[in-house]
């Protein structure tokens, strides 16, 4: 019998036991065939790619693409990457644009959970407006913000200036030091929604009697939202704010096509770094560093995920 | 006695207040963020009706004079060459977005029931595996998915595309299929067990069809998930006649960047499709991602 019924009763047949691991995976062959195909597909396209990137960051390549003429040099790729000047500030940009993504995303997301908790007229349409930008493509938003941003005809820049907070629109992303923020607000545009999803989700399993109780108890609103909500979604807050982090470690269009990391590298990120090595410059080697480098991150961050994850499933099994 | 009514009055009027008072920050909350996330939705349609010369005025007209829907005709009239660009583009991500979404749940359904019914060696890891490819970047798989289509024959070819998506498709489509199985109860298929039923077909004919909503919610997100990919398509296409949405429009505006309209136009209706799909569909989507993080 090999339905799982319960916890207990999972771990028992997972243990080989006497009967050897090899016995066991001979006994539940019929199993395997539901699986097969997914692990199929994955090994071509996951399992072999990530030992190729691990092999290539060991060798120099010739410019072009002739692989084969691949030479080893050891670490000398990641030696390259960790003295250069441009990966700390990469690096740099990277943190900013992930911190700040991240935790200003989760925030919004939360406030606009709470504030649409309460039922009210035109609550669905406000809901479904407010998720849109979300589920919009990600060319199509950087180039509506690039319009928005435009340093001639710019809505943002006609504001400003008819406020008579400017004399000329100006240049959001194409300045240095304006262009890392700017592009952080494009980015939040689209992420807090999904903030907004998941903590509406988690409000909905928040007791409604405990924070009668509270009140009764004489708890204000604040009080209450600290001493029962909050610790409440403590779960879902992590596991949104670790898939956050990771969109945004990850993101690469936003940044590609406003800018292209510029100007003068301000709006380079990891991601969009390693693509114009690779791509652009041809150093397959040391892209292929970096995204072993990026690999080991992701793998740290994946395993609290993880973690997190069940956290929630352990507490599922004992209530 | 009118003391006392009168503190009374006085204590409620003071929390009526307080409570008004988050209510209404609740409420200017709320218009800023719509403002927020709608502004430049609006900005664009306004700008999508404009004539060329009236998208490059400053300071900007916040309506257009003449409005127009010049670009929307030119992008959807076959006989314009831009026209011809844009529908050829339309239909390659519709294609290659529907093969991919049919092939990831045809895969997914069968390997997400058995993560959540069965317990075999190595499930646990397989499942973590599934799981962790969520979390790497397309850009690590880049540079050898580039090689592997080029020793394949797939460069240039919607085939490349369609085995890249899986790649992320599938493990979302597993994950998210896993949490509605796992909120099937197993008695239904232990009861049709006992009446005779095999375990596949128990399978089929109790599950499948219970989980339904699960399956669709799914096949949404891949949907808009390939619908919306840039990167790979960006460096596995470079004909013009294969390209998808979001890198044709890309291409096609890099060439002449003054037509503001025709852009914004073009993001307009690339966006359409997934958000209608979305907006018709959302209690199942929205039900299917959030499933598996808030269960308490």
């Amino acid at each position: 019998m090999t339905i799982v019924t319960g916890k207990a009763e999972a771990r028992r047949t997972l243990q080989p036991g006497r009967s050897g691991v090899l016995r066991s995976i001979w006994e539940h062959r019929a199993d395997y065939a539901y699986v097969l195909p997914a692990i199929a597909v994955m090994l071509i396209v996951i399992a072999y790619p990530i030992y190729y990137t691990i092999e290539l960051s060991f060798f120099k390549t010739p410019p072009g693409l002739q692989l084969r003429d691949k030479t080893f040099i050891g670490f000398d790729n990641y030696t390259t990457i960790l003295t250069s000047e441009v990966f700390w500030a990469v690096t740099w940009n990277t943190l900013i644009w992930t911190l700040g993504s991240t935790l200003i995303s989760f925030v919004l997301g939360f406030a606009t959970a709470l504030a649409l908790h309460r039922d009210f007229i035109g609550r669905g349409v406000l809901r479904a407006t407010l998720i849109i930008p979300w589920v919009i493509s990600a060319v199509a938003a950087s180039y509506i913000w690039k319009w928005i941003y435009h340093s001639d005809f710019g809505i943002i820049g006609a504001v400003l200036v008819g406020l008579g907070l400017a004399d000329r629109p100006p240049n959001f992303i194409d300045n240095v030091s304006t262009v890392l923020p700017s592009l952080i607000i494009v980015n939040i545009w689209r992420e807090f929604p999904f903030a907004m999803i998941m903590m509406m989700a988690g409000l909905q399993t928040v007791p409604d009697q405990l924070l009668r109780a509270a009140k009764v108890d004489g708890a204000n609103a604040w009080q209450r939202f600290w001493h029962v909500t909050f610790p409440h979604l403590r779960n879902v807050s992590v596991v949104t704010i670790l898939l956050l982090a990771v969109a945004n470690f990850n993101s690469f269009i936003i940044p590609w096509i406003m800018t292209g990391g510029g100007p003068s590298n301000a709006s380079h990120i990891w991601i969009t770094h390693i693509y114009e090595l690779a791509f652009g410059r041809q150093r397959w080697g040391v892209a292929s560093a970096y995204s072993v480098l990026l690999f080991l991150i992701l793998m740290t961050l994946g395993y609290f995920y993880v973690r997190a994850l069940s956290g929630n499933e352990r507490k599922e099994g004992s209530s | 006695m009118s003391t006392i009514a009168e503190t009374a009055f006085r204590g409620r009027t003071r929390r009526h207040m307080r409570v008004d008072g988050w209510r209404w920050a609740g409420r200017l909350f709320l218009v800023f963020m719509l403002l927020y996330t709608a502004v430049p939705m609006i900005w664009m349609l306004i700008t999508s009706i404009k004539s060329g010369f009236a998208a490059t005025q400053f300071p900007p007209q916040w309506w257009p004079d003449e409005p127009t829907l010049a670009s929307y005709q030119k992008l959807l009239d076959p006989q314009n060459s831009v026209g011809q660009d844009f529908l050829r583009f339309f239909w390659n991500s519709l294609f290659v977005s529907t093969v991919t979404t049919i092939l990831s749940v045809i895969v997914a359904v069968p390997a997400a029931y058995a993560f959540s019914r069965f317990s075999f060696p190595g499930r646990n890891f397989l499942f973590f595996a599934v799981l962790l490819r969520n979390m790497f970047p397309a850009v690590i798989f880049l540079v050898p998915l580039f090689i592997l289509m080029r020793v394949l024959g797939l460069m240039n070819t919607h085939g490349s595309l369609i085995l890249t998506y899986l790649t992320f498709g599938l493990p979302l489509a597993i994950w998210l299929l896993k949490g509605f199985y796992d909120n099937i109860p197993v008695q239904l298929e232990q009861a049709a067990r006992i009446d005779g039923a095999t375990r596949f077909q128990a399978f089929i004919l109790i599950v499948m069809p219970l989980s339904t909503p699960g399956i669709i919610a799914t096949a949404i997100y891949s949907f808009i998930g390939a619908w919306n990919e840039y990167i790979y398509a960006y460096t596995f296409l470079s004909k013009n006649d294969q390209l998808t949405l979001p890198v044709g429009i890309q291409r096609f505006f890099s060439e002449n960047t003054t037509d503001f309209p025709g852009l914004m136009a073009a993001s307009f209706m690339m966006s359409v499709p997934v958000v209608v799909l979305f907006l018709v569909l959302q209690r199942y989507f929205v039900r299917a991602l959030t499933e598996g993080a808030v269960k308490h």
